[in-house]
């Protein structure tokens, strides 16, 4: 009798699902690429979502191998297998553009996450204002070495949308301390090695005059980190900052050997599916996220604003273990 | 035979020396030169701990690039230094880390396991591209072309593309460490050029390596074993990748699969700067570490001087034309 009860009930869940399967809304994830950890965390964190983990939707994320054209055509296959809603996250800011636009005239929702594209077609955005940390990260360093002597900026990529918001806000930071010099300003490609080399050689030709490095991203600050050292120096010497949040720049904060500021990428990828859903939906959906109910400061709002900025958090000796053991 | 043999191929060598010391010669002044303006101008450049610098940020290329001289040699060309140098990075540290998610069951590991470790994962590498440039006749355009996507996906694979940090500080002092002052980077790349040379001028293997690279046809009728040496050249560009990988991640701190990109294209860019022809048979490993050294003192001039990274690589592509072309307008000459 209980076996038979079993064999019906699990018969019907089976029913139930495959019923449901027909029903069950396609949402496609179109990443710029998956190389580094960060969009590596952001689509872990898609897949975490309580309406995927549920089955509620079909949740595909394609991989955009930071090319500009391949997001395009991966826009094109999800129109043409009538995808129900699209999380975008472009590598070009412009180049974005087109795809949105054909996706908008397919009438499927476009929901914006962490990389801006210059369309208003976009259903919603779910992002960081990259000014604020690069603010951010600029009074940090400023502050430690009280607003007076040099510093020196590694930069991303030149022209990227991040290096740009992100000078921006160091810039503003930079105007408040009149007295601070800026030595030297270099891009270092956000890349660890590139900026390793970078403060081996302003070591060299300003010796014992940097007093702060602003890296605007973490990896560069860990590279400059490592430059300091291989020359014999003290890196609590330095004022050091970062940007994203990255697992090796936790465990430096935790040394005490630099300051970085967390990029919530499970936010933006949580608050962009769950607006992806609502619009798929058309109004019809309330928001599983936890997020929502994390940062009060950016309410959902019944899904009716363009814009939703996800705030960002300053890693300190305080938070650092709460955040490692976020990433096991 | 054999005296026959051994005779035709030093009048061969005799005439080719005499160019090649002319080309090496040019390309050293060239050096000088650079070396010379930068001292000038920077008040900097000359300083001990300069130098050091310079030496520290050739060695990685400098591995990289021998290693490609003894591929290009034989007429060959290596495309997928960059990503086995990742690879080979990544695997190892995977001995060596003590983080408890990144890293192999058991781990750390002693170093020496690590270098192991990495030097074999290179060799996998080179030997499977040896193996079809040899056995296929596949154009090692083409076989390497394949190794730098598959052993850069392998890689994000392995490491579940994300990186490897907390290396052993045993293992990061191949990086950081240093033997009477001299750091390790270029302690072994030292040792890697001065091996190099012996094997390239002294051993009979050097002297196929140049015959199979100056005349394959006229190398397999004398008998030797061409697709043998093919395949070994890999091997070795393949090695010195996977030490390449594991100098750049002891150095970093952590491996990252975005490490080693285009890296390739350094590497023959000092193969080539160094007067080494890309149509094999031609060339010098001393040439190559000056071609290497002409770029890292470049790169650090520049930075001393506070110019834009962008200009570098303008003036690096400017070079590697240049020298191609005086190669060619000598080549005629003579």
């Amino acid at each position: 009798m209980k076996k038979l009860m079993i064999a019906l009930a699990s018969a019907t869940v089976l029913l139930a699902s495959s019923a449901m399967a027909q029903e069950k809304l396609k949402i496609g994830a179109a990443p710029y690429g998956l190389n580094a950890e960060f969009m590596q965390i952001w689509s872990a964190a898609l897949e975490e979502h309580p309406a995927v983990k549920n089955g509620e939707i079909e949740l595909t994320v394609f991989d955009g191998r930071y090319d500009a054209l391949v997001q395009q055509e991966q826009f094109n296959t999800m129109i043409t297998q009538k995808f129900n809603a699209i999380i975008f996250v472009p590598i070009d800011i412009e180049a974005g553009a087109t795809a949105v636009q054909a996706a908008h005239d397919a009438g499927i929702p476009v929901v914006g996450s962490n990389t801006r594209v210059n369309s208003d077609l976009l259903a919603a955005y779910v992002g960081s204002d990259d000014t604020v940390s690069g603010y951010m990260e600029a009074k940090t360093v400023l502050d430690k070495i009280g607003c007076k002597g040099n510093v020196v900026i590694i930069e991303g990529p030149i022209g990227q949308s991040a290096q740009i918001s992100r000078l921006e806000g160091n810039q503003k930071a930079l105007a408040e301390c009149p007295d601070v010099k800026v030595l030297e300003q270099q891009t270092a490609n956000w890349s660890r090695a590139e900026a390793q080399t970078l403060m081996e050689n302003w070591l060299t030709s300003h010796p014992g005059e940097i007093n702060g490095v602003i890296g605007q991203n973490d990896e560069m600050a860990l590279g400059a980190i490592e430059a300091i050292k291989a020359a014999g120096l003290n890196v609590g010497d330095f004022a050091i900052a970062g940007i994203d949040g990255v697992t090796d720049a936790l465990n430096a904060v935790k040394e005490g050997t630099m300051t970085s500021i967390l990029q919530d990428a499970r936010a933006q990828a949580q608050g962009a599916l769950d607006l992806a859903i609502f619009h798929a939906k058309q109004g019809d959906y309330k928001p599983q996220s936890d997020i929502w109910a994390q940062y009060p400061d950016m309410p959902f709002n019944d899904g009716k604003d363009k814009e939703y900025n996800v705030p960002w958090t300053p890693v300190t000796a305080e938070n650092v273990d709460k955040l490692l053991d976020m990433r096991k | 035979m054999s005296s026959l043999e051994n005779k035709t191929s030093s009048t061969w060598l005799n005439s080719d020396r005499r160019r090649l010391i002319v080309q090496e010669y040019g390309i050293f002044l060239a050096f000088l030169l650079l070396v010379g303006i930068l001292s000038v101008s920077n008040q900097f450049f000359l300083t001990p701990g300069n130098i050091s610098n310079v030496l520290l940020q050739t060695s990685i290329n400098g591995v990289l690039a021998i290693g490609m001289t003894f591929v290009i040699l034989t007429r060959g060309i290596d495309l997928s230094v960059g990503s086995v140098v990742a690879l080979a990075g990544m695997v190892s540290a995977s001995f060596v880390t003590s983080s408890a998610t990144a890293g192999v069951a058991g781990a750390p590991y002693p170093m020496v396991v690590a270098l192991a470790v990495g030097i074999l994962v290179g060799v996998g590498c080179g030997a499977l591209v040896g193996f079809i440039v040899s056995r296929f006749s596949v154009p090692a355009f083409v076989a390497t072309l394949g190794m730098l996507s598959a052993a850069r996906g392998a890689t994000l694979i392995y490491g579940g593309g994300k990186p490897v940090p907390a290396l052993s500080p045993e293992f990061r002092w191949i990086g950081t460490g240093s033997i009477l002052g001299i750091p390790m980077p270029v302690v072994l790349l030292a040792a890697v050029f001065l091996v190099s040379w012996w094997v390239l001028t002294r051993t009979r293997f050097g002297r196929y390596i140049y015959a199979v690279g100056g005349n394959p046809h006229a190398a397999k009728t004398s008998g030797l074993n061409v697709s043998r040496i093919r395949f070994l050249v890999y091997v070795i560009s393949g090695a010195l990748s996977g030490l390449a990988g594991m100098i750049l991640s002891a150095r970093t701190g952590s491996a990252l699969p975005q490490a080693g990109i285009a890296y390739e294209l350094d590497a023959i860019a000092a193969v080539v700067i160094g007067g080494t022809s890309l149509s094999g048979g031609v060339g010098r490993v001393t040439g190559t570490l000056i071609g290497a050294l002409i770029i890292g003192v470049m790169n650090n001039g520049l930075d001393l001087m506070g110019i834009q990274s962008y200009y570098q690589q303008v003036l690096k592509g400017a070079l590697i034309v240049g020298a191609v072309m005086l190669d060619q307008k000598r080549n005629q000459g003579v």
